[in-house]
């Protein structure tokens, strides 16, 4: 298909994507996108540097090729590097989105009608001031080729919709939002009762929510605050290539070391269907269960074949990129928490006063994480009482991990419609994250 | 029928920087164009990727009309501007070249620490034509040199950053910049005693700003959403407190001068809150329109899309002081890393501050303890607004700070 330079290791992505986006303000339609397009990301490594070219001109690849190649450096040993040796070839299809499971089978009309048929359980009310609704899907079916021998072609999908809604009750104000993502637009309809549950759960908490008196609670995470813990507090760390050249972190993060609770276990696996699939991964490796952590114990770690090479370990397919403008780098796929023995009930039965975040606008990672609740409630003698207004809990990522002290059975993994991850440049990956309802024994709440 | 052609093109070259060493060159050059039709207060858009077929893109657009999509505005007419600019490098290999010296001496000077990121050379070109005499174009290179930083042996996954957006670019100066930060980082200073503090956050640092980007939204502010609606004309704020929405340079701004709609404001600025006093939240000229607000010049989305209200960079005026000056003699908490905090829906604000260093107006002193800061909305840009000094952290570039008065405690 493409001739590739002697003495360097080359790959070629090709996107070929189709999206919708539609967007309705109070009724009344503002945005309306259909589109496709194809575009291309051309990698080169000569064993010292790597050489990338993205272009939207797929008729440009040969060229990319070589005027990447007269810069690099020809390596006759290039066979020999390990990070050569690590790429995985596999030839073959492997599509799953087709005929009926497309969206681009699906009419532009349907989807817009979708959304008119939900807006008004949100419209009606009177404490609605403003209301958006969107829709949007995904689908990018990806040729994969390299000079290894390579030769893949997949699709991913995505398909989602968003109600946001701002409420207003004289002074008291209050955003939230209902958010749903799937692999399939069939998944989209017949949540009429579950945007209903959250329109009422936010009009409860805009008339009830009171001022949180700051301290250290006990806290329940609900799966999507879970979700985003485990991915925040502890994925990104286990992304390798913040490792690489730090030998005093390799020593730190010995496989087999103890970080977490027994009752802890942290997996990412990109087989899972939802927002985070990722059958290969964008250097053609095949998607695996990676066990993070396993019952307490540091299990394992996301490569892409270069920090797999450098640490000596095995690949994992966790190299994405965000589309066809940026290269391959070291994510997440589907995070979650392992679930436990537990029913909610149980889980919060003796907790004398403590606080439960059900939902969360955002959260973030470093050596103390943090939680910006969106809808929180205290827990009084083991029962959810009245919502809370909370700007942000936050913990050391570490003693949380070994605070962790209870965890419920049933385990949901999350998907939303839009937002994803971000790192460096590259945002937002789509991910999907989740767990079950996770008890810290101590988190500070402000 | 009115017809106007957007363009956006962008050519970059990115550096990948890994273990302090260039590990990728990355060359991009990609093209969007979207063609917009208006016709009896509708519009149709449509825009495709690389090479395109105008004519093609145009039908579309016109069939788009069919969607129906209220587009009640008259678009920019009558106006030409040309704005053509270029950063400190001739071309890319100079620019290689250039940041492999760098990290080289980096590397020298700060042995300790790992580092890591992008370094690009970006040029960014955009036009907005139609057949009513609108003619704008903008191209603009600059340079972005944001470098993580991680101190060997440190559980995090990083410790810092230090980085650079702008035109002007000097090697020794960011060196400079660089040491002084390394250097503070490593004079931990344990003993801290909570209470009120002068906490001084970089300008472009969205966090103490988040909750003004959210009100002072022109829609949610017209439908009663927001903490201020309905306050236009009165004065909620210090009188020191100027805000601006910015597409100027001085600001540190480099993308095009005109909004989505052809809009041009005088100074490339917009005073949304003057003096205190709030003037009007952000605006595109259909919100303005519909809710009778002021016109900002505030449009934005995606290259294809039909322009919504967008939130542009926010500028805080300067004062006639230096951060020396107004921290009057005493120590600031500079905020260089403060992630993950947010405001309540009726203003109070809290964040943890992951990377605090003491300040004393000149230099960073020494690395303090992880601290939680907290305050509200009307305080912090109220009575507890200290300034923004008039004085560049760097002489590289647009680099001002701000200081409030906040609470502080350890975590």
């Amino acid at each position: 298909m493409f001739k590739f330079p002697e003495g360097l290791y080359t790959d070629v992505r090709i996107e070929d994507v189709f999206q919708t986006s539609i967007q309705i303000t109070m009724g009344k339609l503002d945005d309306v996108k259909e589109k496709s397009y194809k575009a291309a990301f051309i990698r080169l490594y000569d064993g010292k540097r790597w050489y990338y070219s993205s272009t939207s001109d797929v008729d440009s690849i040969q060229k990319e090729i070589e005027a990447l190649a007269s810069i690099a450096c020809k390596n006759e040993n290039i066979k020999e590097d390990p990070i050569f040796q690590r790429f995985e070839v596999h030839k073959s299809e492997f599509l799953k989105f087709t005929g009926k499971d497309s969206v681009k089978e699906c009419a532009l009309n349907e989807k817009m009608e979708l959304l008119k048929n939900y807006s008004p359980i949100i419209a009606s009310s009177e404490y609605v001031k403003l209301w958006r609704a969107n829709y949007i899907d995904l689908h990018v079916k990806k040729s994969f080729h390299s000079s290894k021998g390579s030769n893949i072609v997949f699709d991913t999908q995505r398909v989602g919709m968003r109600i946001s809604y701002e409420l207003s009750d004289g002074d008291r104000k209050f955003a939230d939002r209902f958010d749903r993502g799937s692999n399939y637009f069939s998944q989209l309809k017949g949540l009429e009762e579950e945007i209903k549950s959250r329109f009422g759960k936010s009009i409860h908490f805009l008339k009830e929510a009171a001022e949180i008196k700051p301290g250290k609670y006990t806290v329940v995470l609900s799966p999507e605050a879970a979700g985003v813990f485990a991915h925040e507090s502890f994925g990104h760390k286990s992304e390798s290539d913040f490792m690489i050249g730090d030998k005093s972190m390799e020593e730190e993060w010995k496989i087999g070391k103890k970080v977490g609770s027994e009752i802890l276990s942290i997996v990412d696996d990109g087989s899972i269907m939802g927002t985070g699939y990722t059958p290969f991964d964008d250097e053609g490796t095949k998607a695996k269960e990676t066990y993070l952590i396993k019952k307490g114990v540091l299990s394992g770690r996301l490569h892409s074949a270069k920090t797999a090479a450098a640490l000596g370990e095995g690949l994992t397919g966790n190299a994405r990129a965000l589309n066809f403008e940026f290269e391959p780098i070291v994510r997440m796929t589907t995070t979650f928490i392992k679930g436990g023995d537990k029913t909610f009930e149980e889980l919060i039965s003796d907790i004398k006063e403590g606080i439960f975040v059900e939902t969360l606008k955002h959260g973030s990672g470093m050596s103390t994480f943090t939680l910006a609740p969106s809808m929180a409630y205290m827990i009084r003698d083991g029962k959810i009482a009245e919502p809370v207004k909370i700007s942000v809990v936050t913990g050391n990522v570490f003693e949380t991990l070994n605070e962790i002290e209870g965890l419920t059975k049933d385990v949901k993994i999350l998907e939303f419609a839009l937002g994803g991850c971000g790192k460096f440049e590259q945002f937002p990956l789509p991910v999907g994250f989740g767990g079950p309802y996770v008890r810290v024994k101590s988190l500070n709440v402000r | 029928m009115i017809k106007e052609k957007y363009t956006e093109k962008t050519s970059q070259i990115a550096l990948n920087i890994e273990n302090s060493k260039v590990e990728s060159v990355r060359r991009k050059d990609i093209t969007k164009t979207a063609i917009r039709v208006y016709s009896e207060n509708k519009m149709g858009v449509a825009g495709g990727l690389g090479k395109v077929d105008e004519e093609e893109l145009a039908e579309k657009a016109i069939k788009a009309l069919d969607f129906d999509i209220h587009y009640p505005v008259e678009p920019t007419s009558d106006l030409e501007m040309n704005i053509v600019y270029h950063a400190d490098f001739s071309d890319s290999d100079e620019f290689v070249n250039e940041i492999e010296e760098l990290l080289l001496e980096i590397s020298k000077e700060q042995p300790d620490f790992i580092f890591s990121n992008k370094a690009t050379l970006t040029t960014t070109e955009n036009s907005l034509n139609n057949n009513l005499g609108l003619n704008l174009f903008h191209r603009g290179t600059s340079i972005n040199v944001g470098l993580i930083f991680k101190r060997k042996g440190s559980g995090n996954i990083f410790d810092g950053f230090v980085g650079y957006n702008g035109l002007k670019y000097d090697r020794k100066e960011f060196l400079n910049l660089t040491n002084e930060i390394c250097e503070a980082f490593k004079n931990n200073i344990e003993e801290f005693k909570p209470g009120r503090y002068p906490v001084v956050f970089l300008q472009s640092d969205s966090i103490y700003l988040m909750k003004l980007y959210r009100d002072l939204h022109g829609l949610i502010f017209a439908t009663g959403g927001s903490l201020l609606s309905g306050k236009i004309g009165q004065k909620l704020f210090s009188e020191n407190f100027t805000l601006y929405q910015t597409r100027n340079h001085a600001d540190g701004f480099y993308g095009p001068f005109f909004d989505l709609e052809g809009v041009v404001t005088p100074e490339f600025r917009y005073p949304l809150i003057e003096n205190g006093i709030l003037r009007s939240p952000y605006t595109n000229k259909k919100t303005a329109k519909l809710f009778n607000l002021p016109h900002t010049g505030a449009a934005g989305g995606e290259y294809d899309s039909v322009p919504d209200v967008a939130a542009y960079p926010m500028s805080l005026k300067e004062s006639d002081k230096t951060l020396e000056e107004l921290l009057d003699g005493r120590k600031g908490i500079f905020v260089l890393v403060a992630s993950g905090g947010d405001f309540t829906p009726d203003g109070k604000f809290a964040t943890p501050v992951q990377l605090p260093f003491l300040f004393d107006g000149k230099k960073f002193i020494g690395k303090l303890p992880e601290l939680n800061i907290s305050s509200n909305l009307f305080d912090m840009f109220g009575k507890d607004f200290i300034g923004v000094g008039k004085n560049n952290l760097t002489p590289l570039g647009p680099s001002r700070a701000v200081i409030m008065e906040m609470d502080v405690s350890k975590i």
